[in-house]
């Protein structure tokens, strides 16, 4: 089973969502987003085009920042899955530099210390920094943790309300994700870095 | 049309992206690295005890003060030994763990011990994996094209070279270090013919990289044509390499202990500021590429 994410572009409306349900679900702290979306905006007045780009950890196949980790922190689990074990992480940033999606955030020193409203915490941070740890590199898990309690879908997945991203088995030739690929053409970003994303873009 | 594509930091625009994360503690690292090993190296072949102390003491002190003070858990940094199959920064503290023992071990034997050669000649091999770890580094990593380029361990191994006989003939003029008369002869002509190497492979570096890619470009034109063109060509051409290059034409071995530090600070200035300008150029691919109308 390879678990992959197909984004479709056509659909995405930019209204952040996901990346809101994604900082619930995860309880990060200020200024770190797992998964965000990206502007991109072409041509001059009047003639302009414009769309919105979803990006998130890929999942990669072949993952630079799994090959660059010295010490192992950085791993994929069987279902394709690229995690950061929080307790070998040295927050060496390796991995930040060799992601091409830059989709890796260092909690720098002290990071938890503060939450939306400074010192004070609300009770969900209270509840939810535990699970982090500062000066480390973190980055989307695809929820594995969801996963893990029999949920097929991701948070950002969930929420969306467009239906622009779908989740599911990349080597189950019938899933949804697989057909939509197939049908739609969907396409790896920077696929030229030979990573072999899991997560595929629909024009 | 790659020229529509903006430069990004923060926000939510898709663009470049310029790296932010290795900066001044790594180009330091980088740097004391190159030196002391460099120095290392020099030292073991003109056989300078001194000479070979010091070097292993800048890498101890620089190199590995520098690593310890960015590492975001430095407490766990003995983790990094663990995947020398594949990750350079585990390699590198392999070389430098095994470096500092065998050289420190080579120094403290007796005068004439007959181990003293192959610990020295290990500890010598692995300086050289320390000078040009770093190079392999960066050219491992995919998404910086600047720095993917197989020019980057040849730069990085005749800068740390460089380093090294600079700083032992800062040392020889301070009086630290005793070499015989040939020596003395042929250490200025080694400066001269690193110092142009370093400029042609610094140039040929400038001219590869133009045609990286958008993003090699855009790093291109931010090294020599945006905020940081002024302390490239100031500090990394003009300081680091004409003026030494010219000062050690000029002065030669005839010169004085204040001409040598001139030079020595002149090219010191060079060496760091090179990789730490080449760490903050260093920008991603924006992920979906162009948008066409």
């Amino acid at each position: 089973m390879r678990l992959g994410m197909v984004i479709d572009l056509k659909r995405c409306v930019g209204c952040q969502a996901c990346t809101v349900a994604c900082k619930a679900e995860n309880g990060t702290s200020p200024g770190i987003m797992y998964t965000k979306v990206l502007d991109q905006v072409s041509g001059t007045y009047p003639n302009v085009r414009k769309q919105f780009v979803p990006v998130l950890c890929n999942h990669c196949r072949n993952a630079p920042c799994e090959r660059v980790c010295p010490t192992g922190a950085t791993h994929k689990r069987e279902d394709g899955i690229v995690l950061v074990d929080h307790d070998k992480c040295i927050g060496c940033r390796a991995c930040y530099v060799a992601c091409p999606y830059n989709n890796r955030i260092f909690l720098k020193r002290g990071k938890l210390k503060e939450g939306y409203y400074g010192k004070k915490m609300t009770p969900y941070e209270r509840a939810k920094y535990p699970e982090h740890q500062d000066g480390i590199v973190e980055k989307c898990k695809f929820c594995s943790h969801r996963i893990d309690e029999g949920l097929t879908e991701t948070s950002c997945v969930q929420t969306c309300p467009a239906d622009a991203r779908i989740f599911g088995n990349l080597d189950d030739p019938e899933s949804k994700v697989s057909r939509l690929i197939r049908s739609r053409g969907g396409r790896q970003a920077l696929c030229e870095d030979d990573t072999d994303p899991s997560v595929y873009y629909l024009d | 049309m790659g020229r529509s594509i903006p430069l990004v930091e923060k926000e939510f625009v898709a663009g470049f992206r310029q790296q932010t994360e290795w900066a001044g503690l790594i180009a330091s690292a980088f740097f004391f690295g190159k030196v002391g090993s460099g120095l290392f190296i020099m030292s073991v072949f003109l056989q300078s005890r001194l000479g070979m102390l010091i070097g292993l003491l800048i890498v101890l002190c620089g190199k590995g003060g520098a690593h310890m003070l960015y590492l975001g858990r430095p407490l766990r940094f003995w983790r990094a030994m663990s995947r020398p199959g594949s990750s350079w920064v585990s390699r590198g503290i392999w070389a430098m763990s095994l470096m500092l023992a065998a050289g420190f071990i080579a120094i403290s034997l007796p005068p004439g011990s007959p181990l003293f050669m192959p610990l020295a000649i290990f500890a010598v091999i692995c300086a050289f994996v320390v000078a040009v770890y770093d190079g392999f580094l960066l050219t491992s990593s995919p998404a910086i094209p600047i720095w993917n380029t197989a020019l980057m361990p040849v730069m990085c191994m005749f800068y740390a070279l460089l380093g090294g006989t600079t700083m032992v003939l800062f040392l020889k003029h301070l009086g630290f270090i005793q070499l015989s008369g040939k020596f003395t002869a042929l250490l200025p002509s080694v400066e001269i013919t690193l110092l142009v190497v370093n400029l042609l492979i610094v140039l040929l570096f400038l001219v590869g990289s133009i045609n990286t890619g958008s993003a090699g470009r855009e790093s291109f034109d931010l090294l020599v044509k945006g905020p940081y063109a002024v302390p490239f060509f100031a500090l990394v051409i003009g300081v680091g390499l004409v003026f030494t290059l010219l000062m050690s034409f000029v002065a030669g071995p005839r010169a004085g202990a204040g001409t040598v530090a001139l030079i020595t600070v002149a090219d010191l200035i060079g060496h760091y500021f090179i990789f730490f300008l080449l760490l903050k150029v260093g920008v991603f691919k924006p992920v979906l590429g162009f948008l066409k109308i």
